[in-house]
C-alpha cells in the first residue's frame, strides 16, 4: 500500500499539538514562583556563606590559630597545618553556587564574571568578619557548652574548643618562676615553661588574668613554649562559665 | 483578523501579548515568521535533517509553553533565539559534540568594546556573510554562534548578548577573534 500522505511540516506538528491541548501554556504564576524560589535560594546560600565564614573566623580566634603568624615562619607553618580546610572548601563551594545562582539575574550576566565573583567574595568576607565580631557565635558556643544547642552543638564544641598538640589558649592563673600556669577553655591546668628562645612578639608583660596563646610542644600538662602572646578578651564571656565540679 | 495581523506586519511583541492573553490562534504567525530563520540557525550546528526538525519542534513547543514569561516590553527575537540556543546546546550535548565551554576567560574578564555600527562595518558584514557559508564549519561553537547571529541573522551585539547570556564586550571580542580565525581559514581554503 502506498502512503500518499505528505509528511507534516514542523509548523503543522507544533500547531497540531497546541490545538489538541497536548501542550499547555505555563501560567504567569509559575514563572513568578520560579523567580521567587531563585531569590530565596540565592539569599539562603548567601546567609549560609556568611555564617560559614564568620564561623571559620570564630574558630580561628577561639582556638588561637589566628594569632600564629605573629610567631614567624614556624607560626605560619602551624597556621596552615591547622586551618579548617574542610570548612574553607565548603565555603568556596557555596561561593561558587552563589555565583551560579547570581548568573541567572540579568544585571549579573551582563557584566564579566570577575566583577560578580569579586563582589560576592568581598561581601562574604567583610560580612563574615562583621558577624564574627558580634556576640552571635560566642552566644551559640555558650549554649552548645551547656547542651542547649541540639542543632550544630557538636560542631560548636568541636570547633570552638579544639584540642591541638602545639597551640594552647587560656587564661593565666599564676605567674611562676620559669613561666605560667594557664587554665584552658576546656578546664585543663597547664604549665607553660619559658626558655631563652621563647618569642614574645607583643611584649613580655603578661600578668595573672591575661588571655594568652602559647605555641609549643606539649608533654602531659607541660608546654615548652616556642612563642607566647597576649590576645584580646573577646572570648572571655565563655571562659567565665561555671566550671564543672572537680572529682 | 489573523490574516490582517499577519499582513500588517504587526510587531512580534504585540502578537506575543495576544497569545499571552489566550488568543493562541496567533501563534502560527510567529511560527511563520521564525521557522525558516531558526531552521537556518540550527543548520549551522546540526547536520542531520531529522535532528534539525526535532530540535525545531522542541524550540517552538518550548516557546509556546513559556510565552507568559516573555516580557513584551523587550524584543521578542533575542528571547526566541535564547530558547533555540539552549535547545541546540542540549542537542549537541546528547551527541557529545563539543558544546560551549563551561569556563571561558572571554566571559570572566572585562574587554574593551569598539563601535560596530559604522558604514565600514556594514559593508564588511555583507562580505563576511558570503564567506561564512564557506568557512564556518571550521570554527569552534563559541565563535560560530555570535558570527551566525551577527552576520546571518543580523542581530545586534546587545541582542546576541541576550541570547548567549554573556556581556556585550564578550560578544564583541568573540566576533573580532572569529573574523581573524575565519580569514585564516578562508585563505587556507583558497577563498581569499
Amino acid at each position: 500500500m502506498i502512503n500518499n500522505q505528505e509528511p507534516k511540516t514542523t509548523k503543522e506538528r507544533v500547531l497540531e499539538e497546541i490545538k489538541s491541548s497536548q501542550i499547555k501554556m505555563r501560567p504567569k504564576f509559575y514563572f513568578v514562583l520560579k523567580t521567587v524560589l531563585l531569590a530565596v535560594g540565592f539569599f539562603a546560600a548567601g546567609a549560609l556563606v556568611l555564617f560559614l565564614i564568620s564561623f571559620i573566623s570564630f574558630h580561628l580566634r577561639a582556638s588561637g590559630i589566628w594569632y600564629l603568624p605573629g610567631f614567624g615562619l614556624h607560626g605560619w607553618g602551624i597556621y596552615f597545618r591547622l586551618m579548617p580546610w574542610f570548612l574553607i572548601l565548603a565555603g568556596l563551594i557555596l561561593i561558587l553556587i552563589l555565583e551560579i545562582l547570581a548568573k541567572r539575574f540579568s544585571f549579573v550576566w551582563r557584566r564579566p564574571i570577575i566583577y560578580s565573583l569579586l563582589a560576592i567574595i568581598l561581601i562574604a568576607i567583610i560580612g563574615g568578619f562583621i558577624i564574627e565580631r558580634t556576640p552571635f557565635h560566642p552566644g551559640l558556643f555558650s549554649k552548645a557548652r551547656q547542651g542547649k544547642l541540639p542543632f550544630a552543638g557538636s560542631a560548636y564544641r568541636e570547633f570552638g574548643m579544639p584540642r591541638f598538640h602545639d597551640v594552647q589558649r587560656g587564661v593565666v592563673e599564676e605567674v611562676i618562676e620559669n613561666g605560667f600556669k594557664i587554665r584552658t577553655f576546656d578546664d585543663q591546668l597547664l604549665t607553660v615553661v619559658l626558655a631563652e628562645e621563647t618569642q614574645f612578639p607583643f611584649g613580655k608583660e603578661i600578668e595573672e588574668g591575661d588571655t594568652i596563646v602559647v605555641m609549643g610542644e606539649r608533654e602531659d600538662d607541660t608546654v615548652r613554649a616556642f612563642g607566647v602572646r597576649e590576645i584580646d578578651d573577646q572570648f572571655r564571656m565563655f571562659e567565665r562559665l561555671p566550671r564543672r565540679p572537680m572529682h | 483578523m489573523r490574516d490582517e495581523i499577519s499582513r500588517q506586519k504587526v510587531k512580534d511583541e504585540e502578537i506575543a501579548l495576544l497569545i499571552q492573553s489566550g488568543k493562541i490562534e496567533f501563534f502560527d504567525i510567529l511560527l511563520e515568521r521564525y521557522e525558516e530563520k531558526i531552521r537556518r540557525y540550527s543548520r549551522k550546528f546540526l547536520s542531520d535533517h531529522e535532528d534539525i526538525n526535532d530540535v525545531l519542534q522542541d524550540i517552538f513547543i518550548k516557546t509556546y509553553k513559556n510565552i507568559r514569561s516573555f516580557d513584551v516590553k523587550r524584543k521578542f527575537s533575542p528571547w526566541l533565539y535564547r530558547i533555540a540556543h539552549n535547545e541546540l546546546i542540549n542537542a549537541l550535548k546528547k551527541k557529545k559534540k563539543n558544546p560551549l565551554p563551561l569556563f571561558d576567560l572571554d566571559v570572566f574578564l572585562p574587554h574593551h568594546l569598539s563601535d560596530n555600527n559604522d558604514l565600514g562595518e556594514q559593508i564588511e558584514r555583507r562580505e563576511m556573510a558570503e564567506l561564512i557559508d564557506k568557512c564556518l564549519g571550521k570554527l569552534e561553537p563559541k565563535y560560530r554562534e555570535p558570527v551566525i547571529l551577527y552576520y546571518l541573522e543580523e542581530l545586534s551585539y546587545k541582542d546576541i548578548a541576550e541570547v548567549m547570556r554573556v556581556p556585550i564586550s564578550t560578544v564583541g571580542i568573540r566576533i573580532k577573534r572569529a573574523k581573524e580565525i575565519m580569514r585564516t581559514i578562508c585563505k587556507k581554503l583558497g577563498y581569499l
